[in-house]
């Protein structure tokens, strides 16, 4: 069969309503399906200020059929941790505590508290959706904004000027027993890695790409194509990081050249040239990196 | 006590925290789109592209899914000759497949040759309804009569082939050698056709066994495909001498089984598959042969693969080289003077034309074959039907200017090829059922019946088409209409080929053929263009889990919550679904 096989591969059942509030094309709402198809209905989603704290609708509804307990910006860790130990006690082990939070909450807001939490190697799940800014409250940058984006607060004649934080890397050092990038493109490894993450004890950080079209200035459409692009042009690599040591790539990347990517958004139209060029060295720079640290893996290219 | 507040479903207790009570159904995100998806199935291009007007891409699903049979009997319905054209034919679907620049083309011409012969082992499909009382004639039994009966036969009418030779098969017989061409697959596929009821009468000649007017007598309707079996004369000097004979006469000679003796070398004047056929026989009877032709390689008009197997065995081409005269020595020809061309500006058929360069050059020859295409002899048998030099005319249904002769073939003025024949037989087939049923439909009832612009469907006149469609619409699908990232990358499977010296060594067939196994799994390499196979990737992707599945497989879109986003028709791997505007 020359179809990637897909349909066998994710489970049936959603545990997302339809009529959320997200933008047309928002990738988080899918991430989210996709992550409950693979976590169940014995989850409870912890959630800080985020987009979908919007998403999940305004009070009395909600779109998801778990318990979703919202939290203030930078307690989302905190909270878990607190409604883990209260699980524990009631002996209700297998529930699975999910943090469900963007970049402006991990990257920025909530970092101390998911550091203290890894440190302590509290039982949770985290997942970070990335959209790369602060989407929901008008798309003002993040340590998670790439080099060179627009946003409002990083406007095109003084657009970002330092790089995005290696996220994964600072998650790795935690030596958490397992860290991992993800993205909507490739909805069989992510649920194979959330999957994966359930069945684990102990503080798992799931990194998750989620294309923003009203941020990122791109079709409605477009953002799955642009989550594949950023795999295949090494912006954003699949990667599992087990016990902080043991690094893997989860697919093949073909290495295609980052300028595709960046000119379907509007957030780079900007960009000149050599822009484009210093960002394709980088990218660069930062896969050979990754070559180093992923040695043992058979998915290292030669 | 806790408090008690009235929402929108009711009075409840406050709880101790603002806890949910319903979910998000309640509000209609539908209302936001201005584009809304809808599946439509579309026409892949293989399709639209085959001259016959096989549902490619239909037996190719039906193949994926493992139904054989279903596959076999929809090649079957409308096309008579499988196990020939999985042969012969040009394939013009495969140059126009989607696939072709992602990892080659599907290898159609292969799962159609594999269906062909299976085909043969199993007994023709019962034919259900309606007889007809009406019997129909079809002079000449090539590939345009042969598919003119058997969708008549089909369609319920009685009908008897004429065939001037001694044995069915026309041009297939007499002009296709049986390297291409074996005859146990030939005579297989005719041996279906009568199986159908048709009865064909070998060795008589309309205009001197049987007259024209007796025909029109006996017969309600009467389809001519009498093929065009006269080779084209160059009209230089010393055509007349002896060793200079059309490519045609050499070819009905072998292919009728006798073995002329052509000489040590022989020149093949011309660049088609006539040409090609002359140069592979002659090297089999052991002639060294050269071909000249008076444009290059890539004008051509012969099948690639024809011209490649040529060059494999060793045939050897002058390109450029228009004869201007015939040599002759011992009263025979012994060599053939071109002029040397130059590629001028593209002619009427698109193809750069050759123009003289006033360079003379000399090739020896003992037997030369000249093979510049052929003309139909229309010597007064048809009176009053209208044609001219290249042929009959006649309307998108094989209808001639006089009410109830048909045409279709070489012996009209239309494209010469084996599968353009039998998608004439099929047209003319379906004129002449409408003709005797006093049926008039317009061109849209017409059109209705093609794949996209391409040939007519016999499944869809006879309104049994096998395969559900949803929402057709009657447009190809593009490269651009297609996810590729949904595919992964799968090897064309090659045409195994004997090996040149065992070639040229005799008439036995260049071409294996791919095993039946082989053939299933080509087939799986179809992209399904245009067509639905609820591979599931839009429910997948849809952020808005406004898709479903419905119990027989298919999908819905719930439009109260779908936002237009599009990423459903994006995602598609085959293009089947398209956003359209909404209505403000």
């Amino acid at each position: 069969m020359s179809q990637l096989r897909i349909a066998d591969c994710v489970p049936e059942g959603d545990l997302l309503t339809s009529g959320h509030l997200a933008c047309p094309g928002c990738a988080a709402p899918l991430a989210m399906k996709l992550a409950l198809k693979a976590l169940g209905p014995n989850t409870i989603v912890v959630m800080p200020a985020c987009c979908f704290t919007i998403i999940a609708g305004p009070w009395p509804q909600s779109s998801l059929q778990v318990p979703v307990f919202h939290t203030a910006f930078a307690t989302g860790p905190a909270v878990a941790s607190g409604i883990r130990a209260a699980l524990d006690t009631q002996g209700k082990f297998d529930t699975t505590v999910l943090v469900w939070v963007g970049d402006g909450g991990t990257f920025d807001i909530g970092l101390q508290a998911l550091s203290g939490a890894a440190e302590r190697n509290e039982n949770i799940l985290y997942v970070c959706y990335d959209n790369e800014a602060y989407m929901n409250t008008g798309i003002q940058r993040s340590s998670a904004t790439p080099w060179g984006a627009w946003t409002t607060t990083t406007p095109a004649q003084y657009p970002e000027a330092t790089n995005k934080k290696d996220i994964l890397a600072i998650m790795a050092a935690h030596n958490i027993p397992y860290a991992a990038t993800a993205t909507v493109a490739y909805p069989v490894d992510l649920i194979d890695k959330v999957t994966k993450a359930k069945a684990m004890r102990g503080t798992r950080f799931i990194h998750l790409l989620s294309p923003c079209p009203p941020g990122w200035k791109c079709g409605d459409d477009e953002g799955v194509e642009l989550a594949r692009m950023a795999v295949q042009s090494r912006v954003f690599p699949m990667l599992e990081v087990e016990d902080g040591r043991r690094w893997r790539f989860t697919m093949e990347h073909a290495g295609d050249p980052v300028e595709p990517y960046l000119r379907r958004q509007g957030r780079f139209r900007h960009l000149s040239a050599e822009q484009v060029s210093h960002i394709q060295a980088e990218i660069d720079a930062h896969w050979q990196q990754l070559v180093q640290r992923t040695a043992q893996d058979a998915l290292v290219p030669a | 006590m806790p408090e008690t507040i009235t929402t929108t479903d009711g009075a409840r207790a406050i709880p101790e925290v603002a806890m949910s009570t319903t979910s998000t159904l309640v509000t209609r995100t539908g209302s936001w789109k201005y584009t809304r998806p809808a599946y439509h199935d579309r026409v892949a291009p293989c399709n639209a592209g085959c001259p016959v007007g096989i549902d490619i891409e239909g037996y190719l699903n039906l193949l994926r899914e493992g139904r054989v049979d279903e596959a076999r009997d929809l090649l079957l319905a409308e096309n008579p000759l499988p196990a020939v054209t999985g042969r012969v034919c040009h394939h013009p679907c495969e140059n126009t497949c989607n696939r072709r620049t992602f990892d080659g083309a599907v290898a159609i011409h292969a799962v159609e040759r594999a269906m062909g012969d299976l085909a043969r082992q199993r007994p023709a499909p019962v034919l259900k309804g309606k007889r007809r009382t009406e019997r129909v004639a079809v002079v000449g039994s090539g590939p345009a009569g042969l598919a003119c009966a058997y969708h008549l036969a089909r369609f319920g009418y009685g009908v008897t082939i004429y065939e001037s030779a001694q044995e069915a098969g026309g041009m297939l017989r007499l002009g296709i050698p049986e390297y291409r061409l074996p005859r146990e697959a030939l005579d297989g596929d005719i041996a279906r056709v009568v199986a159908h009821g048709v009865e064909i009468k070998c060795g008589v000649r309309i205009g001197e066994h049987v007259t024209w007017k007796e025909l029109t007598e006996l017969f309600s309707a009467v389809c001519i495909a009498t093929g065009a079996h006269t080779s084209r004369a160059l009209g230089v000097p010393g055509e007349q001498l002896p060793g200079v004979q059309p490519g045609l006469v050499f070819l009905r000679d072998v292919n009728s089984g006798k073995r002329p003796d052509l000489g040590r070398h022989v020149v093949v004047v011309g660049g088609g598959n006539t040409a090609m056929d002359c140069a592979r026989s002659a090297m089999r009877l052991g002639a060294k042969v050269t071909v000249a032709y008076r444009r290059t390689r890539e004008q051509m008009p012969a099948i690639k693969e024809e011209v490649d197997d040529a060059m494999r065995e060793g045939a050897e081409f002058v390109f450029l080289a228009n004869p201007v005269e015939f040599q002759e020595a011992n009263g025979r020809v012994c060599a053939l003077v071109a002029e040397r061309m130059a590629l001028g500006e593209p002619d009427a058929s698109g193809r750069r034309r050759p123009v003289p360069t006033g360079e003379h050059f000399t090739i020896e020859a003992d037997t030369v074959l000249t093979a510049i295409g052929e003309s139909s002899a229309l010597e007064g048998f048809f009176g009053d039907v209208e044609g001219s030099d290249s042929g009959l005319q006649v309307d998108a249904l094989g209808g001639t200017n006089r009410d109830m002769l048909y045409a279709g073939g070489d012996v009209t003025d239309l494209a010469r090829t084996v599968a353009d024949a039998l998608g004439a037989g099929k047209r003319a087939a379906i004129g002449i059922d409408r003709h005797l049923r006093r049926h008039h439909g317009d061109t849209a009832e017409l059109n209705a019946l093609r794949f996209a612009d391409g040939n007519l469907s016999a499944v869809r006149w006879m309104g049994r088409d096998p395969i559900r469609r949803v929402n057709p619409v009657n447009a190809v699908v593009g490269v651009d209409d297609l996810n590729f990232a949904q595919y992964q990358r799968v090897p064309r499977h090659a045409d195994p080929h004997l090996d040149s010296d065992r070639a040229r060594g005799g008439f036995d067939e260049v071409n294996a053929g791919l095993s039946t196994a082989e053939a299933m799994d080509e087939a799986k390499r179809c992209l399904n263009c245009g067509v639905c196979t609820q591979c599931d990737v839009c429910l997948i992707f849809c952020p808005d889990a406004a898709i479903t599945r419905a119990a027989d497989g298919s999908y819905t879109i719930a439009l109260d919550y779908c936002k237009g986003c599009g990423l459903c028709a994006a995602e598609c791997p085959r293009g089947a679904i398209t956003m359209t505007q909404d209505r403000p």
